[in-house]
């Protein structure tokens, strides 16, 4: 009795306590992705930043979360009303265009260039500038249960009826492969054959599970099928170029799997979380998701059915290539900073070797180049992969960096889940798209 | 026999509107582990991990500190608005002052989406200095609150017999004398209802608490999603059914001790007779 | 007689004094800053100089197929929950306020989903209705073996209505129920004796005396139900092709998203007219009622 009392009161002192002490007083503010991997990494950085013997007090950095929900909006406020809340920023590829207004180009460290590599470092550049230190990058694998494709690849009854599924749906005969080796239609005719309204003996109810909420995000995910057909935003004469064969395939593709059960039928209202869960119930047989599920759905803690039996590649390939949308996430020094030479001098020690290999050691997700990140690859291989991919298949739309950008996403979802859900034709969802970029992107 | 019947109904109505919170409740007790093999309502092997991941005070995360923000910024904006309701009613309502423009004017606030003040309200809280603090955030809960408790409280005035008031006239007490010692215990239920209506939607109060603090004012529903983001857009479902329950205790707290304030035959007979 | 009605009327204005101050302090400054962006060009990069453009704006907005599309989808979503609230809410306030007379903690429990934020319910179902980890598809597959798109293209609508309808209908129970106890119990006794029956009562004397309240309670709920923001953000986003954008969502995203701010606030001032224009009118007619009554 005495001793529960006790203990209420010790947790009592420690609520009221905790309310009264603040954050420390911290001179360089930064303010970082909340949750997640990103947020682990950008606390080892800081803490072993801060802990250098030659750091002046005044130059210590301190971290600052928002929500996660809202973040860019809030952002978006934060910088245009002229914020001094923080010095350094997050800002991601996408999104450059709109907040390089409100923030000054910065110097990086003499190391970087070997570090990250020209085409890394270009994800976080605009009009020439470089406005940030690309710290996390974000790609597309295509994750896919071996074990099924094992089976399939040994059976031969279930690779006549592999045949016959894509001839009925495709046009053609195909033989099943190993994902590596896979065109779009090889994924398409997969993700037919293990789906049980297609073929009622699928181990798996869906063969695949496709992201179509009206949202920004899924729009990335889907476009690296339309670009392995040569789509891209607009050519070097600044036309719009999405109303296209291309852009076409890659809206049918998607149109196809939906009305043919390939995809849960609520898919319209899946984004990535949803997309996770139905791919770790071990009910869907491959799917295109970013990079950062892996740990997720490699993990037996986490994703008991499907974790050893998961495997990932890049995304599959067509006549134009192969091709996996990147972009990076980033920290950069806001216009309006109190203390701009210390926010200087962290962003200058970020982007530097040593801080490139705390931060991939302690779960970011840096794109390293190769001979760097062999110094990590033993404790992180997958960044041996993302590396290896963002160099070889990564690409950004033409127009993908500009201010609208993030306008342009968003438009495409609005017209795209608009024909995916049967609510307007392919040929107005191409024709408004078109019609609204050359708004939003004209000089 | 109706008494069986009535029990019946109030079982299938507490089941049925309160099933997302009986979900939440159930997963609130699972593991990572559990939640991907088992979606039902029952839970195999129940932990206290994903409350404890809640009640970790950290450098950055302190649901202490986010609680006690939303209770104060809620005490504000609530309090606030019947303050300022309540007189403005008794106007209202018996000197049919305002009734033809203030009264909808105010009503109509509640229709737009406030977020379109979120830029201007910035920067004058920028140049008010305060962005980040406590009364900024109540101060806009209240303007939030004020359209919702001002209807309630003239509808409530203009079911009170003019008589009554009348009468205290004639004894010669003032206006304010007679909103104060007659109307205000006479409108108990109805100024009980705004304030626990008012409560609830500061609490719950999400964008403007999003847009206008950044570390020290952080209320709840910002703090809440701190603890069960994952990588990617992910959510950490468990952790975050934790939170909610912990958010909503305090309001749920209030509301049984308000609710005695309106229930049973109170005083109604009295009043009015 | 018309001196005492002036002084009643300045002593009236004493007490609204501090509500008209509070609002002119705190939104007279967004207003016309507001007002002033309704007829600009201007962006976050101008905020501090936004240029004058005429009614642009305006023309963008009710040019603009979406603003209609979400103005039908709001009245749609509010003038449906708002029925259907306070059906059920006047239901069970009046059914079980014999139960809820002797134990106040009974409404606790009905009072339980207005606790949870409507941002964090969205969540929630995101996850109660996904078809391998939420509970409800898990139960129609083990007992009917087979599962509802619950957030297709076709259902969307219906799920939120239904969704917004389970956290709100406590919020007209408990409006209802605080009126129906405030109905004197002579008026009842009186009745009884004269021989009305419950539902005799009901119908003739209870039901009349809370019609104010169910006024303001559909009112209310369908200005909430036309404004909902929260749940739908996050469960559908706009929806495919925006089909589940409410007003709220089409001007929060034409001011974030698109970084419209001009059109966004355009919206918002016709928004604020037309409601106001409708409350008034509704004002007027019954205050003329109320004339005709005495």
């Amino acid at each position: 009795m005495r001793h529960s009392t006790m203990k209420i009161r010790a947790l009592y002192a420690a609520c009221m306590l905790s309310l009264f002490t603040g954050p420390a007083l911290a001179e360089v503010t930064v303010l970082g992705w909340p949750g997640g991997p990103e947020e682990v990494a950008l606390r080892a950085a800081a803490d072993a930043y801060n802990a250098k013997a030659d750091l002046a007090d005044a130059d210590k950095v301190e971290l600052l979360f928002f929500n996660r929900d809202g973040f860019w909006d809030k952002l978006q406020a934060d910088l245009a009303a002229g914020s001094t809340a923080f010095d350094i920023n997050l800002l991601a590829t996408y999104s450059i265009g709109r907040y390089a207004p409100f923030m000054e180009p910065i110097a990086l460290s003499d190391e970087a260039k070997a570090v990250y590599g020209d085409s890394v470092l270009a994800t976080m550049q605009y009009q020439g500038e470089q406005y940030g230190v690309p710290t996390d990058l974000s790609l597309h694998f295509m994750y896919y249960r071996k074990d099924l494709i094992d089976a399939l690849l040994n059976d031969d009854a279930a690779k006549a009826k592999y045949a016959e599924i894509a001839e009925k749906h495709l046009g053609k005969k195909l033989e099943p492969k190993q994902p590596d080796a896979w065109d779009w239609d090889d994924y398409t005719a997969t993700a037919l054959y293990f789906t049980q309204a297609v073929n009622p003996d699928s181990p798996t109810r869906y063969g695949t599970v496709l992201q179509m909420k009206n949202l920004l995000f899924n729009i990335m995910v889907w476009q690296s099928l339309p670009r392995a057909y040569g789509a891209d935003w607009r050519d070097d004469g600044g036309k719009i170029t999405v109303n296209s064969d291309a852009y076409r395939k890659g809206l049918e593709v998607y149109k196809l799997l939906y009305d043919a059960g390939a995809t849960p039928r609520d898919s319209l209202s899946y984004e990535f979380a949803e997309a996770n869960a139905a791919y770790a119930s071990g009910q869907v047989a491959a799917m295109l998701q970013w990079n950062a599920a892996a740990g997720d759905l490699t993990s037996t803690e986490k994703s008991p059915a499907v974790a050893e039996v998961t495997d990932t590649v890049a995304p599959p390939s067509g006549p134009a290539g192969r091709f996996t949308h990147i972009h990076g996430l980033g920290f950069g020094l806001n216009k309006n900073a109190e203390n701009k030479d210390g926010a200087v001098r962290f962003l200058k020690w970020l982007s530097s070797k040593e801080a490139a290999l705390i931060y991939a050691r302690n779960n970011g997700a840096p794109a390293l180049t190769p001979e760097v990140v062999a110094e990590v690859a033993g404790e992180r291989p997958d960044l041996v992969k993302l590396g290896e991919f963002a160099g070889k298949y990564g690409y950004v739309m033409n127009g993908g960096t500009s201010a609208k950008a993030l306008s342009v996403y968003e438009l495409q979802a609005k017209e795209f889940t608009g024909y995916w859900s049967g609510q307007q034709s392919l040929d107005d969802a191409l024709a408004n798209t078109e019609k609204g970029m050359a708004d939003l992107l004209k000089e | 026999m109706i008494a069986a019947l009535r029990w019946a109904v109030f079982a299938i109505a507490a089941l049925a509107l309160n099933f997302p919170i009986l979900v939440t409740l159930s997963t609130s007790f699972k593991s990572a582990r559990e939640l991907s093999a088992n979606p039902g309502l029952w839970v195999w092997s129940p932990t206290l991990e994903n409350y404890l991941a809640v009640f970790q005070v950290s450098e950055r995360l302190n649901i202490f500190l986010y609680l006690f923000n939303s209770l104060a910024v809620s005490l504000i904006g609530t309090g606030l608005a019947v303050a300022l309701a309540l007189p403005a009613a008794y106007a209202i309502a018996r000197g049919r002052l305002g009734e033809r423009t203030l009264l909808p004017l105010i009503v109509n606030l509640r229709a737009v989406p406030l977020i379109i003040f979120a830029i201007p309200l910035y920067m004058m809280f920028q140049w008010l200095s305060l962005l980040d603090t406590r009364i900024g955030l109540g101060l806009i809960l209240a303007i939030v609150n004020l359209p919702l408790a001002l209807v309630i409280l003239v509808n409530a005035v203009n079911d009170v017999p003019p008589e009554l008031d009348e009468a205290a006239l004639m004894d010669g007490a003032s206006r304010t004398q007679i909103l104060v010692r007659v109307l205000a215990p006479v409108c108990r239920p109805a100024i009980v209802t705004s304030l626990i209506f008012g409560f609830i939607t500061a609490w719950n109060e999400f964008l403007f608490g999003l847009m206008l603090t950044t570390s020290k004012a952080v209320p709840i529903t910002v703090g809440a999603s701190f603890f069960f983001a994952a990588s990617g857009g992910g959510v950490q479902w468990g952790v975050a059914s934790a939170v909610m329950i912990v958010g909503a205790l305090p309001p749920v707290l209030l509301g049984l001790v308000m609710y005695r304030q309106i229930s049973g035959s109170m005083t109604a007979g009295a009043i009015k007779g | 007689m018309t001196t005492r009605r002036k002084i009643e009327i300045s002593e009236f204005r004493i007490l609204a004094a501090p509500l008209v101050a509070f609002l002119v302090l705190f939104l007279g400054f967004p207003a016309v800053v507001n007002l002033v962006y309704s007829v600009s060009e201007v962006s976050f990069e101008t905020l501090r100089r936004p240029a004058l453009s005429g009614f642009g704006n305006f023309a963008a907005v009710l040019g603009d197929a979406a603003f209609w599309r979400a103005s039908w989808f709001s009245f749609r979503f509010g003038l449906l929950t708002a029925v259907i609230e306070c059906g059920l809410g006047l239901f069970l306030a009046i059914f079980l306020s014999p139960l809820i007379e002797k134990r106040s903690w009974l409404l606790a429990i009905l009072m339980m989903p207005l606790m949870v934020a409507p941002a964090l319910v969205g969540l929630m179902y995101r996850l109660v209705l996904h078809e391998f980890v939420g509970p409800v598809p898990y139960y129609l597959w083990a007992y009917l073996g087979a599962s509802i798109s619950f957030l297709g293209a076709g259902s969307a609508f219906w799920t939120l209505v239904a969704i917004e309808t389970l956290q709100w209908t406590p919020f007209a129970l408990l409006l209802f129920y605080m009126a129906y106890q405030a109905i004197p119990a002579e008026v009842n006794e009186a009745a009884t004796l004269d021989g009305a029956g419950g539902l005799q009562r009901l119908r003739h004397i209870e039901l009349p005396l809370m019609r104010p309240t169910i006024v303001v309670a559909l009112l209310i709920r369908f200005i909430d139900g036309f404004r909902v923001f929260d749940n739908v953000y996050v469960l559908t986003g706009s929806g495919p092709g925006g089909s589940t954008a409410s007003l709220s969502i089409y001007i929060y995203e034409a001011f974030f998203k698109q970084g419209a701010i001009g059109k966004a606030v355009a919206a918002s001032v016709i928004l604020f007219a037309v409601s106001f224009a409708v409350l008034y009118g509704l004002n007027a007619i019954a205050a003329r009622r109320k004339g005709k009554g005495r």
